[in-house]
This record gives structure tokens, C-alpha cells and sequence, in this order.
């Protein structure tokens, strides 16, 4: 039922937003639409208040919604007459105000826009209040941290409005986030984020580990939304925003949340030492340093932000205290406040907008022109000074009766007391300098004229103003008494007595009060030569500055950090290299046991078969490996890796492992054909260019070999410790390749288990290896063709061309020029015999890997590669121009579908036999004729299909690469 | 053995990312091809018999482990495409930028 209010406001929001359609816009004037707006809130008004007597008899309306309840997290709302106590100043300053704005910007259509932020905001305030967990809280805390940001900076187009609206955003954001990581540390120290909890586990909270760190976390949090000190700077800033939202963020609402959080977590995290001084300490400090800066300001509403700020202090103050009456003088305190400074903010806005301006130097005898807006400014401001018989009396008088309770400590109660009274000496000189100047004495600036508001522009003043004195004098129902004590006792824990008697009778805070207001009026008097001694005394102080510095110092720490950011692929590659290195050594330091390993003589000896064999291979893999490092010519280096990697099949070999050692053989030729290709089609200067590079090993490159050495070494070492490590730790029983081993013949009728693995238990893991393989070789085809010619990049044999003058002639991009292979035209008829045989030969050989894939080493791929390589032979003998003419046939994207696809039905009409994709599926089982060991089964067609796609993606390769028109002519 | 075979892999490593972090594209390269030779050296270690026999199923001896040997082949199979590829690139940035020094291949920072 009372989340109808918070529905209902939302409602009005949409309308709001709604009206931002120009058909909408025309039919409703401003005006109109905020008087049917405010309806919004006066709903909400009226549905708190019936509920207040249900709250007054203890009640609390809960209502959850279980978002993740594994983790125990919660939605909720939590209504009891705290809340309803909040809920209501909101909703009713919130009507005041929503009506306020229509005549604010009265003709401004636009103001649709500041309709929809205020009501959000309304929304998300009630939301904070009605919160029934801390997650809620946090929701709507941030959401109105946003919407306030949004009405700061309403007029986009000023850039103070801007950076206030930013600096505002920056500290509350800040102080949120703070809050987030103290609100999750309370709900794990308390086991649960909704209020029941929390609030009955105020023991366990105070004697946990944690307290310190929940306390100053969400402190922060409290701390930068009430502008206390040193966070308080940001409100005078947000003072850029237009009247009727500084009137209800800055005066009533919105920083009235921290004080709101602070009273609702009392009972959980109150009552200890280190909580009365931070806040007793924090509040006295904002307390003074708002009434001292106030006095010097000349602008309305900077002035009024910081008595803001001052009471702020104030209420966190008494929230520090132990003793009920401090919770009397919150509550008290609360409410008056909120009805004085909305009323003195919407009075400022008035004279803002029929005089044009707010300096109070220019200002002056507009009691003449606008009588009633200078009545409600006067009733407000003597609430303000704390003069009898307003409101603002009655708060200054409870406030002042705490700090003359007798359960202080000494030192604080002086401290408290005397700075109670400089405060409200200052303030009461701050509300008659204000109303002075704005309204007595003799206009100053002869260029100001004003006249007098609309009626429902001054009532929303009025209202509250009013509301200051007659709540005062003439006792209310006793339900409002019943509220401000209920809400006094939620804060406090216990009971609180509540009474609105102004006269108590002579009692020392009577005198207090009485010596305050004597001194007020003395400041007042002497007003001028107070604030001329206050601008000679440091006049330069400002937090902004430090806020500002700050920024900056962000700032240039990044310019820093970014000059890692070279440019050069290499620095970044030695840094991640570098980074990695230090990483994990120093896990590995810290953390493996490495230390600890004890050479046996059994790891280092070479109890397997054919010892001498594996350590020549090992030698020849680390020689080859060291050539590639020293030898100049980069061709001789690609040599070397050649030799490498077939040192490497020579170690598969030895394992024994004759089907990786096939596939390393013929994968380490292709690459080595490719890499000739390619290093071809590098214009020989930059080939030398970089040759030169290498072997360089003058100064500068020196160091940056020496620096290469060092990482790599060091990575190396690395490496090779883990390695070790890992190598003689594994476990020594496979839980998977018995599995494989029992199986193979069973289920795929496969003798070679590798083979079985590769094609039928991991078919889909090659299916997609061909798929990336094929990709490789398409992406050449197309990077090559036709990226390279999008770009507009040209090839060096295209500049040459150029330079040659055969651009005009057509030949630019024409067919390549006739070439021969190697021995030009007339090669000899050895090898021309050699390379013709040579590729049915090897199509035979493919299709015997193919056939036979399962019981001897050898598949798809190794088909495939060999068939290409043959083809790369008759590139090389024949050159490219004939082989295009003599095999036609041979279109790679062809072979490269044809393959996939053909594996892709394969899996499909498997899957629809066996159950899983790529099943084993043996069509002639039963066959007898068939060559013994062979079975056209599904393994057969898959083994078909690798070696299309493999010969599809191999062939692209070849042909891109050694296309050699465009090879420097 | 297996202190050498660790041993070997260390060392192909640092020379691999010691010829990554040459200048010519063309190490840089070979650096790469180097590197990925020696992970598949790694993982050929990782089987967890000592065998004296390939894995047939009509093996009488004990047989080496198969699960690896096929991971390798995958890995060999793909990192050739890789390559591939990267030689692609390599000739594209050599039309482009008109060099073979890794360093005059600034433009990330512009």
C-alpha cells in the first residue's frame, strides 16, 4: 500500500518525460502541468500520513522480495516512523516545490525535462527512506547521487554549472562507493543485508574486528552526502543549480540522506567511543566552519548553502550523543530546519527571478515592492536565528539543552557548548544580514527593480514559513508528537519524549540561548567590519584548491602511465614478456616447492630405449636452433629451421609416435616451401635492410640485444624449472587413454589408437582443425587479392611497374608475366619426368593414408600436405603459369567446401545412426569383399573430407604466396 | 632424460622469445615457428608411460601414451595455419609501411 506513494511519483516522472513530445508539449502550458503534477506528491503526502498512527503504535511495514536467496540477498522496504517522519517532509516539500517550478519557468516548454529529473529524484529519495535492506539503500542512495548531478547541471550550456554538477557527482559518487564496500562488510560481519537483521545485531557488530573499518566506510559515505567537513565543499558549487532544485536537494532532501543513514544505523553502530568522537568531532568542525564561511558570502544562495552546512554539523553532532534528549533536538532539529531553509531558498529564487540577480551587494529595500515574499523570507530567517517563539527557537533550545547535559565528558561538553553558541551567534547574524540587505535599507544598485511574485509563486514560501511558527505555538495533534518522538526512538533505541513547550523555565540553556542571541545581534550590528576582518584573515583558504589539485595530479599520473605506450610492437612485447617473468617467478619462488627437489640419479639417467639416438636428436634440435640465431642470411636461418623441426620428428619417432612424427615431417617441409615463398616476395633492399639489423651489433642495438638476451634467458630458465618440475610430478596413470586403448578396435575398428583419437573419439576437435586451416589459407587468397588491392597497397612489383611507365600500358594489374621454373625454359627433361610422375604418385600415396588411416600411421592430413606438396614441386619445376595451365582442375575454395562440407553430412547422417555427431558409423561391415583392414565407414569419408579441405587450404597458400607477378621483376 | 628434455625446452624457449624480440620480421618469425616446437616437444613429454611400442592396439609392449600424440597434432596442424597467415601479414606490412624492421611499424601510436 504506501509503495503506491513511491509508484504514484514515478508515474508523474513518466508524465513528466512524456511531455517531452512536442504533440504533448503544445497543449499544456508549463504551469498547468506542474499544478497537475504536484498532485503527484500530495498523493504521497496523504497516504504517509494515514499511515502514521498505525507507526505510532509500533508497526513497521516490511515488504521483500527474495532477489538471489542463495546468497541471502533481499529487496525490501522497511516503514516504520523514522521513515514516515522523512517520507513525509519529502513529499511535502516536494509539492511545494513542484509548484514552485511552474511559475519558475513560467514559458520555459522545455522545462519538461526538470519536471522528470525532479520527480525521479523524489522517487529515489522516498526510496532511501522506505529502504528495508542496505542494497535497496545503495540503489536509490546512487540513484540520487545521478538525478542530483542531472538537476545541477540543468543548464547544460554554463560551464560552473557543469564542473559543479561534476564535483558533486565526484565526492557523493566517491562516499558512495565507500558506503557499498561498508554496507557488504556489515552484511557479512552481521550474516544478512535486510534492517531486522542488522538492527538486532548491534552487539555483535560493536565487539567485531571490523568495526573500525564499517564505521569509517560508511561515515565516508554519510560524510560526503551531508557535506560535512572536509567533503563539504561541493554544495556551495551546486549552487549553479536553478532555485527550485537547490531549494529541495540542498535545504531539505537530498543531504538529509546521510544524516537519514546515520540515525537508521544508531542502534547497530552506535554507542561506542570511537563513533561519538568521529562524529561529534566531524559535526563541530562543519558546524563552525558553515556559520564562519556563510557570513562572507555575497551571493543568496551560497550564503544559505552554507548554513546548510552548518546544521548539517549539527544534526551529525547530536547523532554522536548518548542521550535521548540529543535525539529530541535531531528530530527537532530536522524538521525545522527543513521548513526555514526550503522556505529562505524559495524566497531567494523569487528575488532571483524578478530582479535578476542574487548578489546581495546590489540588493536592498525590496520590502517595499514585495511585501509578501518579505514577510515569509522574515518568518523563516527569525526560525533561523533561533528566535522565539519560532520553531527554529525550539530546535536551538534542545540542541543547546544537550550540550549542557550532564552525562558529557568534561572536555566535550565545553567544546560542545561553546561552539553551540558561536554557531548560533553567527547564525542568527547570517539570517538578518541576508533579510537586511535583501529587503531593508536602501537599494543599492539602481539598476535592480523588482516587483512583487504571483501568488502561488510566494505561498510555496510561506507555507513552510508559517508552518515555522504556528507548529510552535499552537499544539498539534498528538499524533505529530507521536511521530517526532517514534522517529526519535527508532534513531535512538530507546524511548525519547517528544514536547513542544517553548518555556521551561530559567535553565541554563534559556542563558545560553539568551547570550547567543546577544552575540548574534552584536555580529550583526557590526556586520561590515566582521566580514572585512574575515576577508583580511585567510582569505584564500579553499578546499577547492586541494579538490582541484587532486584532479590534476590524476591527470598528469596518467600522462605518466601512458608512456608505456610506444608505438613499437617490440617494447610491448618485452614488456608483457618481462611482466610475465617477474610474475611468476615470483610465485614460483614463493610458492612451488622447487627447492626441495632432490636429484635422483634414476630422473637424469636415459633408461629408455635407444638413448644415444634421442640425445644426438636433442643436440642437433639445440645446434639448429643456435644457427637460426647466428647465421646472417635469413634464407640460411629458415634452413636451420627446417633442420630443427625434423630433428624434432626424430624425437616423435623415438617416443615411439610414427603418426605425429608423419604429420611434424610433412607440416615442417610445407612450411619451409612457404616461408622460400614468401621471403621471395620481400623487396630484396628491406630483406638487407633487416639482414643488417640483425647482425648489427653496434652501441645502441647492443643494449637492446643484450636487454633481449637477459629476458629471454631469464624466461628460458623459467621455462625450463617448471617444466622440470611439472615433468617429474605428472601422473604416471592416464584415466583416459585406457579408455581409448580398450575401445578403438571396438567401437571404430581402428588398430592405430592415435589415429582412432584424431578421427573418431575427438572428430569434432579436427573437424574444426581443418576448418582453421582451411580459414588460414582462405584468408591469404583474400587478404593478398583483395584486401591489399582495397587499400590501395602497392606491391613492389606494382611500384616498379609504375616507375617503368607499363601502368599506362595496361599491364598494372593484367595477367602476371609469362614465367619459367627453375632452369628456365629448358629444364632438364630429368627433373620435368621427375615432377610429372611425381604427383600421381603422391595422390596414390594419399589415398593410401586415407584408406588406411586407421591401422597405420598416417590420415587425412598427411594426404592432403603431401598432395600439395607435390604441387609446390611442380611450381617449382614447371613454374606458375604452366601448372595453372596443366592442372585446372585444382581450384583450392572448391576442394576447401567440397571437404567441409563433406564432413558436415558425414556428422549429420552419423548422428541421426548412432545418436552423437561424428559417431563411427561402418557401412560395409558386412561386406566380404573388401580389401582386408579397409571399411568404407564413416572414419573413410571423414578422412576424405581432411584431406580436401587440408589440400584446398595448402594449395591457397602456395598459389598466393607464389604468385609471381608479384615478385620484384 | 627428463632433466634434459626440461633443459632443451627451456632453452628453445629463450632462444624463440629471443628471436621474437628481433627487429627483422623474418626472426621474428622463425622465433614463433620455434616456440611452437618446443610447446609440442613439452606436451610429447607429458604422456604418462614410457613406451617402447607405438600405441597399436595389437601392441605386446608397452605402449606410449596416445592422448598427447593427438593433442600434438592438432597443435602442429594449426599452428601451421597460423604461420601461414602470419606470412600473409608480413607481406602486406612490407608493402605498406616499405620495410622489414619491426620497429618502422609505428602507426599504433599515430
Amino acid at each position: 500500500m504506501l509503495i503506491v506513494s513511491l509508484l504514484v511519483i514515478f508515474a508523474a516522472a513518466l508524465i513528466a518525460a512524456l511531455f517531452g513530445l512536442p504533440a504533448l508539449n503544445r497543449r499544456l502550458s508549463i504551469t498547468r502541468l506542474s499544478w497537475l503534477l504536484a498532485g503527484a506528491p500530495l498523493v504521497a503526502f496523504i497516504l504517509l500520513a494515514s499511515r502514521v498512527p498505525q507507526a505510532n503504535a509500533g508497526n513497521v511495514y516490511t515488504w521483500q522480495w527474495e532477489w538471489l536467496p542463495s546468497l541471502g540477498l533481499s529487496l525490501g522496504f522497511y516503514i516504520d516512523d523514522l521513515s514516515l517522519f522523512f517520507g513525509l517532509l519529502i513529499t511535502f516539500i516536494g509539492t511545494l516545490v513542484v509548484v514552485y517550478t511552474g511559475q519558475y519557468f513560467k514559458g520555459d516548454q522545455g522545462t519538461w525535462r526538470f519536471l522528470t529529473y525532479l520527480l525521479l529524484f523524489m522517487v529515489s529519495m522516498l526510496g532511501i527512506v522506505m529502504a528495508g535492506d542496505v542494497l535497496t539503500l545503495f540503489i536509490f542512495w546512487e540513484g540520487t547521487s545521478i538525478l542530483s548531478f542531472l538537476l545541477v547541471a540543468y543548464k547544460t550550456s554554463s560551464k560552473s554549472a557543469r564542473s559543479g554538477a561534476f564535483r558533486a557527482l565526484l565526492i557523493t559518487g566517491g562516499g558512495g562507493i565507500a558506503l557499498l564496500v561498508g554496507v557488504l562488510f556489515l552484511s557479512y560481519v552481521v550474516g544478512g543485508t535486510d534492517y531486522a537483521t542488522i538492527l538486532n545485531s548491534g552487539d555483535v557488530l560493536r565487539s567485531s574486528e571490523f568495526y573500525t573499518v564499517i564505521l569509517i566506510l560508511i561515515a565516508l559515505g554519510a560524510f560526503t552526502k551531508s557535506a560535512q567537513f572536509p567533503f563539504h565543499f561541493w554544495l556551495p558549487g551546486a549552487m549553479s543549480a536553478p532555485t527550485p532544485a537547490s531549494a529541495y536537494l540542498h535545504s531539505a532532501t537530498m543531504v538529509k540522506a546521510g544524516i537519514y543513514l546515520l540515525a537508521r544505523l544508531n542502534p547497530a553502530l552506535g554507542f561506542t567511543e570511537s563513533w561519538f568522537w568521529l562524529l561529534t568531532i566531524t559535526g563541530g568542525i562543519t558546524m563552525l566552519t558553515g556559520a564562519y564561511q556563510g557570513l562572507k558570502q555575497n551571493d543568496q544562495k551560497a550564503l544559505l548553502a552554507y548554513s546548510t552546512i552548518s546544521q548539517l554539523g549539527v544534526l551529525v553532532m547530536l547523532i554522536g550523543q548518548d542521550i535521548a534528549i540529543a535525539y529530541k533536538a535531531l528530530v527537532v532539529g530536522i524538521l525545522a530546519h527543513a521548513l526555514y531553509k526550503s522556505a529562505l531558498f524559495l524566497m531567494a529564487g523569487i528575488v532571483d527571478h524578478e530582479t535578476g540577480t542574487r548578489d546581495m551587494r546590489r540588493l536592498g529595500g525590496l520590502a517595499k515592492v514585495m511585501p509578501f515574499t518579505f514577510v515569509a523570507g522574515f518568518l523563516a530567517a527569525l526560525s533561523m536565528a533561533g528566535l522565539p517563539p519560532m520553531f527554529g527557537f525550539l530546535a536551538k533550545e534542545t540542541l543547546l539543552a544537550t550540550a549542557v547535559h550532564p552525562t558529557l565528558p568534561p572536555i566535550a561538553a565545553e567544546l560542545i557548548r561553546w561552539s553551540a553558541v558561536l554557531a548560533g551567534a553567527l547564525m542568527l547574524a547570517q539570517a538578518g544580514f541576508l533579510i537586511y540587505e535583501t529587503f531593508l535599507g536602501k537599494p543599492k544598485d539602481p539598476d535592480v527593480h523588482g516587483h512583487e511574485a504571483p501568488v502561488p509563486m510566494w505561498l510555496a514560501p510561506a507555507i513552510p514559513a508559517a508552518l515555522s511558527i504556528i507548529l510552535a505555538i499552537i499544539p498539534g495533534p498528538k499524533e505529530e508528537a507521536e511521530l517526532l518522538s517514534g522517529a526519535a526512538q527508532a534513531a535512538y533505541g530507546e524511548t525519547v519524549k517528544v514536547s513542544f513547550v517553548l518555556f521551561h523555565g530559567l535553565t541554563v540553556e534559556l542563558l545560553l540561548s539568551i547570550v547567543a542571541i546577544s552575540l548574534g545581534i552584536l555580529i550583526f550590528v557590526f556586520r561590515h567590519r566582521v566580514r572585512a576582518w574575515q576577508n583580511r584573515v585567510l582569505p584564500n583558504l579553499s578546499l577547492n584548491d586541494v579538490y582541484r589539485w587532486m584532479l590534476q595530479a590524476i591527470d598528469r599520473g596518467a600522462e605518466w602511465a601512458t608512456r608505456l605506450q610506444q608505438g613499437k610492437l617490440r617494447i610491448y612485447l618485452m614488456t608483457m614478456i618481462a611482466a610475465t617473468v617477474l610474475l611468476v617467478a615470483g610465485l614460483v619462488i614463493t610458492q612451488a616447492p622447487l627447492f626441495s627437489y632432490q636429484f635422483s640419479s634414476a630422473d637424469s639417467q636415459l633408461n629408455s630405449s635407444l638413448p644415444l639416438l634421442r640425445l644426438l636428436s636433442l643436440g642437433v634440435i639445440l645446434g639448429a636452433a643456435a644457427a637460426t640465431v647466428v647465421l646472417k642470411r635469413d634464407f640460411s636461418a629458415i634452413l636451420a629451421l627446417g633442420a630443427l623441426g625434423l630433428a624434432v620428428a626424430l624425437l616423435y619417432v623415438l617416443e615411439p609416435a610414427p603418426d605425429v612424427a608423419l604429420v611434424q615431417i610433412v607440416v615442417d617441409i610445407l612450411s619451409l616451401v612457404i616461408l622460400v615463398l614468401a621471403l621471395i616476395r620481400l623487396p630484396r633492399s628491406q630483406r638487407r635492410k633487416a639482414q643488417d639489423l640483425t647482425s648489427d651489433s653496434r652501441g645502441s642495438s647492443r643494449t637492446a640485444l643484450i636487454w633481449n638476451g637477459i629476458i629471454a634467458g631469464t624466461l628460458g630458465l623459467l621455462v625450463a624449472a617448471i617444466t622440470l618440475f611439472a615433468l617429474l610430478n605428472r601422473p604416471r596413470e592416464s584415466l583416459v587413454s585406457p579408455y581409448y586403448a580398450n575401445n578403438a578396435k571396438i567401437e571404430t575398428g581402428a588398430t592405430d589408437i592415435v589415429g582412432a583419437i584424431v578421427v573418431d573419439f575427438r572428430a569434432l576437435d579436427t573437424l574444426i582443425e581443418i576448418v582453421v586451416f582451411s580459414l588460414a589459407g582462405l584468408g591469404i587468397y583474400t587478404l593478398l587479392y583483395h584486401a591489399a588491392r582495397k587499400h590501395g597497397d602497392q606491391t613492389p612489383a606494382e611500384d616498379a611497374r609504375e616507375r617503368q611507365g607499363l601502368a599506362q600500358e595496361g599491364l598494372a594489374q593484367g595477367p602476371p608475366l609469362p614465367t619459367r621454373g627453375v632452369g628456365g625454359a629448358r629444364a632438364s627433361p630429368f627433373i620435368r619426368v621427375t615432377a610429372f610422375v611425381a604427383l600421381p604418385l603422391s595422390m596414390i600415396l594419399a589415398a593410401t593414408h586415407i584408406m588406411y588411416g586407421h591401422d597405420q600411421p598416417g590420415d587425412g592430413f598427411t594426404a592432403g600436405v603431401i598432395i600439395s606438396l607435390s604441387v609446390g614441386l611442380w611450381y617449382i619445376v614447371f613454374g606458375y603459369e604452366e601448372t595453372r595451365r596443366r592442372l585446372p582442375w585444382l581450384k583450392a575454395s572448391n576442394f576447401i567446401g567440397a571437404g567441409i562440407l563433406l564432413a558436415v553430412l558425414t556428422g549429420v547422417t552419423a548422428a541421426f545412426v548412432t545418436g552423437s555427431i561424428l559417431g563411427n558409423v561402418d557401412f560395409t561391415e558386412s561386406w566380404a569383399y573388401m580389401p582386408s583392414g579397409f571399411h568404407i565407414s564413416t572414419s573413410f569419408l571423414i578422412e576424405i573430407a581432411i584431406c580436401l579441405a587440408v589440400l584446398g587450404g595448402a594449395i591457397h597458400m602456395l598459389n598466393t604466396l607464389g604468385h609471381p607477378g608479384e615478385v620484384e621483376a | 632424460m627428463t632433466l634434459l628434455v626440461a633443459l632443451t625446452v627451456g632453452l628453445l624457449f629463450a632462444i624463440g622469445i629471443f628471436q621474437m624480440l628481433q627487429r627483422n620480421v623474418i626472426r621474428s618469425l622463425i622465433g614463433l615457428m620455434i616456440l611452437a616446437n618446443a610447446v609440442n616437444l613439452f606436451l610429447l613429454s607429458t604422456g604418462a608411460y614410457e613406451g617402447l611400442e607405438a600405441a597399436y592396439t595389437t601392441a605386446d609392449q608397452p605402449s606410449s601414451d596416445p592422448l598427447p600424440q593427438a593433442l600434438i597434432l592438432t597443435a602442429i596442424v594449426i599452428s601451421m595455419g597460423g604461420t601461414a597467415f602470419i606470412l600473409a601479414m608480413l607481406i602486406i606490412i612490407s608493402a605498406r609501411y616499405k620495410t622489414a624492421d619491426m620497429d618502422e611499424v609505428d602507426r599504433l601510436k599515430k
